[in-house]
């Protein structure tokens, strides 16, 4: 595949040219009914690194995040148009397998979502849908999972207790500590902590942090301090349209566009 | 990733799915098979004689008219008992009693009653209004009626006036207005159409209901609109002539199941479209 | 005013308690415990048990759920899961209008139509089948009657089908949608989202909804009193006729002697309401401790 075509037309070095696409959403709109939420938007995400989406309420990065796993295809009536290519692969294809893409694709969600059932089971129930482990071998799945998202030490002695008793920034660890044991490729973050007070949320972002060399990351936030944290590259979104994309480090201390500067100076939003 | 064990996966969903699909066609069916044999069979019964002359014995041409008379009178006593109390009784329930030990228990002894089976009900008004005067009487059965429309109304009077903002009673309040004024003028107007709503699905219910008839209002071959005696209605017609051997008996049971079928229906129907812009569908 | 009407409804259920218990006292006096385990039926000889009716309305009730249940509960994932959002609404209504509609209708469509289609396609069917198999063939035996103890548990079923699907429709609607997709995010089938994520979220509510179509199907009388046989004895075959506690007192109210037949028969109300009292209770019971978790 030619790489030097897919990233957005930002300025005339095309940042990270060096690092392979993941994914590559390319001219991309999308509908809510007859309301156009995406235009024409295009970027890509780069394999084993954080993007960041950013912009104000309603600039449409979260449904663009919910189109990279088809979210969306839940609800009838939104549809999506253009190309969102995965490995070369278009997730947009109607014929794909929903649920595998979903298995390659994890997603963290604004609110911690522990499904109603033991902490334990939160995270076999994902890794049982795709494989057929021995107690044994899916005990080591599981604790590996809650080691990976920092959570093994408060929960290993109640890993047969709900997981809607641990606090939120818990609850959202165990989510990621699900999301990671089913082994995906890429992991969207929505938001993840929106919910959260500041020690639970450095702690997320340090996990992120350390997940982004395994796993490629998408994440939507409205923090600009959290997006220039967490993220090596960032996408400026403004009224469903993809404003600016380029590296972290370049879109905070040096915007091209006036609305980037606006944003990040907080003018707006 | 696409193994065996997701081979299976879909598999199973798409057995679920099937069994879904056969479910609701299942549920479908049985509507249009009922529905289908009350056209079938009532329409070609329906002519004027059946509004306008008397159930009959074997061989004679007869009609509905008592039966017909008979259930509109009984649903009306019905009505008149049950409309107040359930409508007074809900008022507490939201209103005054909102949240007392007394209105918890008697909101879950209404649940109760609401799905109560009928024919105990019924043996109940037989034991209060009818063994006490010694006879059957068309006011015993609009009294069974009345216990088991009461539950319904109290229950939607409830839920209705539970939509009503607090502000707004506060509101209202606010201009001095006593608590009694504050539910008739201001809480009563805004949820008028759901008051109706419970109503009218009360008299649906009583429509159809025949177990407590029988041994309260009993029935009655002949024309009578003395609430003091014997009474017939609809349903009991039915259940009489539909166990009958003669044919023109049977015709008139299915008759009067399309007339007390349609008049279900489209009260239940009337109820939900008062009641559907109310729930912001 | 509003106090006194409440006080009304309180009235009511501890009258009809009060006035059916002792309406049958009698019965209870001379038959003591017997009466619940005598199977005896004979207003000649004034013997009566209820023994035979108490077996009929847990039987019929038991086929009904058996069935119901889990074809109320796919109607209810096919309207909130599978459903295309045009015909949500109409089937919704539809499945509702099925419940409108007056149990005696189910005993008159029964009596005339499916009577008729069980004594000549399915009980055949069935006596020929599992009837020959050794120990459950015991449960298909006899002759096709149409009338009989399945038929009325089969009407039984489609008339409590649509109070399951009603219930289990609106707590499933209470499941977060950010819950499900959760589930959808990591892969799960729709099935798996509610067997795994939508069923055990509602479980207390699907359970409180299912208890409601098992006081129903308990207390109904008009669509099992034409279908049943109206027989008081007991049967080991499910295609045998019999008799429900409700369908002996719709049958045989009108022809009783006042004294110990009348008072059995009340007595059989009584029985009847302690059961479903019990079963409604633990239904609302269940349905309000959902309440509560919601508003959390």
């Amino acid at each position: 595949m030619d790489m030097t075509m897919t990233s957005a037309q930002t300025g005339p070095a095309a940042p990270g040219a060096e690092l392979r696409d993941k994914i590559t959403v390319k001219n991309l709109d999308f509908y809510y009914g007859a309301s156009k939420a995406l235009k024409s938007v295009s970027l890509p995400l780069k394999l084993s690194r954080v993007t960041a989406f950013i912009g104000p309420s309603g600039c449409g990065k979260s449904t663009l995040l919910r189109v990279l796993n088809r979210m969306y295809d839940l609800y009838p009536g939104q549809r999506a148009e253009g190309e969102v290519l995965m490995d070369g692969e278009n997730l947009l294809d109607p014929r794909l397998d929903l649920n595998l893409l979903r298995s390659r694709i994890g997603m963290v969600f604004q609110k911690p979502t522990p499904f109603p059932m033991s902490i334990y089971d939160n995270i076999a129930f994902g890794v049982r849908l795709y494989e057929k482990l021995p107690k044994s071998e899916m005990d080591g799945r599981v604790e590996a999972a809650l080691k990976r998202a920092a959570l093994w030490g408060e929960a290993k002695d109640k890993l047969k207790t709900s997981g809607l008793g641990l606090s939120g920034g818990q609850q959202q660890r165990l989510c990621i500590a699900r999301t990671v044991a089913i082994e995906p490729e890429v992991i969207l973050f929505d938001e993840p902590t929106s919910a959260l007070d500041p020690i639970a949320t450095a702690k997320i972002e340090e996990l992120i942090d350390e997940l982004s060399g395994d796993y490629t990351i998408a994440i939507v936030t409205h923090s600009m301090q959290q997006a220039a944290r967490v993220s090596h590259f960032t996408a400026f979104m403004y009224l469903g349209e993809m404003i600016e994309y380029d590296d972290t480090k370049k879109v905070f201390t040096a915007p091209h566009d006036k609305r980037t500067q606006d944003y990040i100076t907080g003018r707006f939003g | 990733m696409a193994n065996a064990l997701y081979a299976g996966r879909r598999a199973r969903n798409g057995l679920w799915a099937a069994f879904c699909y056969a479910a609701t066609a299942f549920g479908l069916a049985w509507l249009a098979l009922i529905l289908g044999a009350l056209l079938w069979k009532g329409v070609g019964g329906l002519s004027i004689d059946v509004f306008t002359k008397m159930t009959a014995p074997p061989g004679v041409r007869g009609g509905l008219l008592n039966s017909i008379v008979g259930s509109l009178i009984q649903t009306a006593i019905g009505l008149a008992l049950a409309a107040p109390i359930g409508v007074l009784a809900g008022t507490y329930l939201a209103e005054y009693g909102r949240h007392t030990r007394l209105a918890t228990v008697i909101r879950f002894i209404n649940d109760i009653l609401l799905s109560a089976p009928s024919i105990v009900i019924g043996l109940f008004v037989y034991q209060f209004c009818v063994v006490p005067f010694g006879h059957f009487s068309g006011l015993a059965g609009g009294v069974a009626l009345a216990v088991i429309a009461t539950p319904i109304i109290v229950r939607t009077t409830e839920d209705m006036l539970g939509l009503v903002p607090n502000t707004l009673r506060e509101a209202a309040s606010a201009l001095g207005m006593p608590r009694s004024l504050v539910i008739r003028n201001v809480a009563y107007r805004a949820v008028m159409s759901g008051l109706v709503t419970g109503v009218l699905l009360a008299i649906a219910r009583m429509t159809g209901e025949t177990a407590p008839l029988i041994f309260t209002a009993l029935g009655n071959s002949l024309f009578n609109a003395d609430v003091t005696q014997p009474m017939s209605s609809l349903p009991l017609i039915i259940y009489e002539f539909a166990r009958s051997p003669y044919a023109e008996q049977q015709k008139l049971a299915w008759t009067g199941a399309l007339i007390v079928t349609a008049a279900v229906l489209t009260l239940s129907i009337l109820a939900r479209l008062l009641a559907a812009p109310k729930r912001g569908r | 005013m509003t106090f006194a009407a409440a006080l009304v409804v309180l009235a009511l259920l501890l009258g009809v308690a009060i006035s059916l218990f002792l309406g049958a006292w009698p019965a209870f006096r001379e038959f003591g415990l017997g009466f619940f385990i005598s199977d005896a039926w004979s207003p000649p000889r004034e013997k009566f048990g209820a023994a035979a009716a108490i077996y009929g309305t847990l039987l019929t009730a038991v086929i009904a759920m058996l069935i119901g249940v889990p074809v109320g509960l796919g109607i209810a994932v096919f309207l909130t899961e599978l459903c295309p959002p045009a015909l949500r609404r109409p089937i919704g209504v539809a499945i509702e209008l099925l419940a409108g509609i007056p149990s005696i209708i189910y005993g008159i469509w029964g009596v005339y139509y499916f009577r008729p289609f069980m004594q000549d396609y399915l009980q055949p069917a069935l006596i020929h089948s599992l009837g020959n198999i050794p120990l459950i063939g015991v449960l298909f035996e006899g002759p096709p009657l149409g009338y009989g103890l399945l038929t009325a548990g089969l009407v039984l079923a489609v008339m409590i089908l649509p109070f399951v699907t009603a219930i289990s429709r609106d707590v499933f609607e209470t499941v977060p949608p950010v819950l499900k997709e959760a589930a959808y995010g990591v892969g799960a089938t729709t099935f798996e989202v509610v067997g795994n994520i939508v069923l055990p979220y509602t479980r207390v509510g699907v359970i409180g909804g299912i208890m409601l179509a098992l006081g129903r199907a308990l207390g109904e009388t008009m669509a099992v009193t034409f279908v049943i046989g109206n027989a008081p004895h007991i049967n080991a075959s499910i295609l045998a006729q019999g008799t429900t506690i409700s369908a002996m007192i719709a049958n045989s109210f009108a022809d009783a002697d006042p004294g110990l037949f009348t008072a059995s028969l009340l007595a059989l109300g009584f029985i009847l309401f302690i059961i479903t009292f019990i079963v409604l209770a633990a239904a609302r019971l269940m349905l309000a401790r959902l309440e509560t978790k919601g508003a959390r």
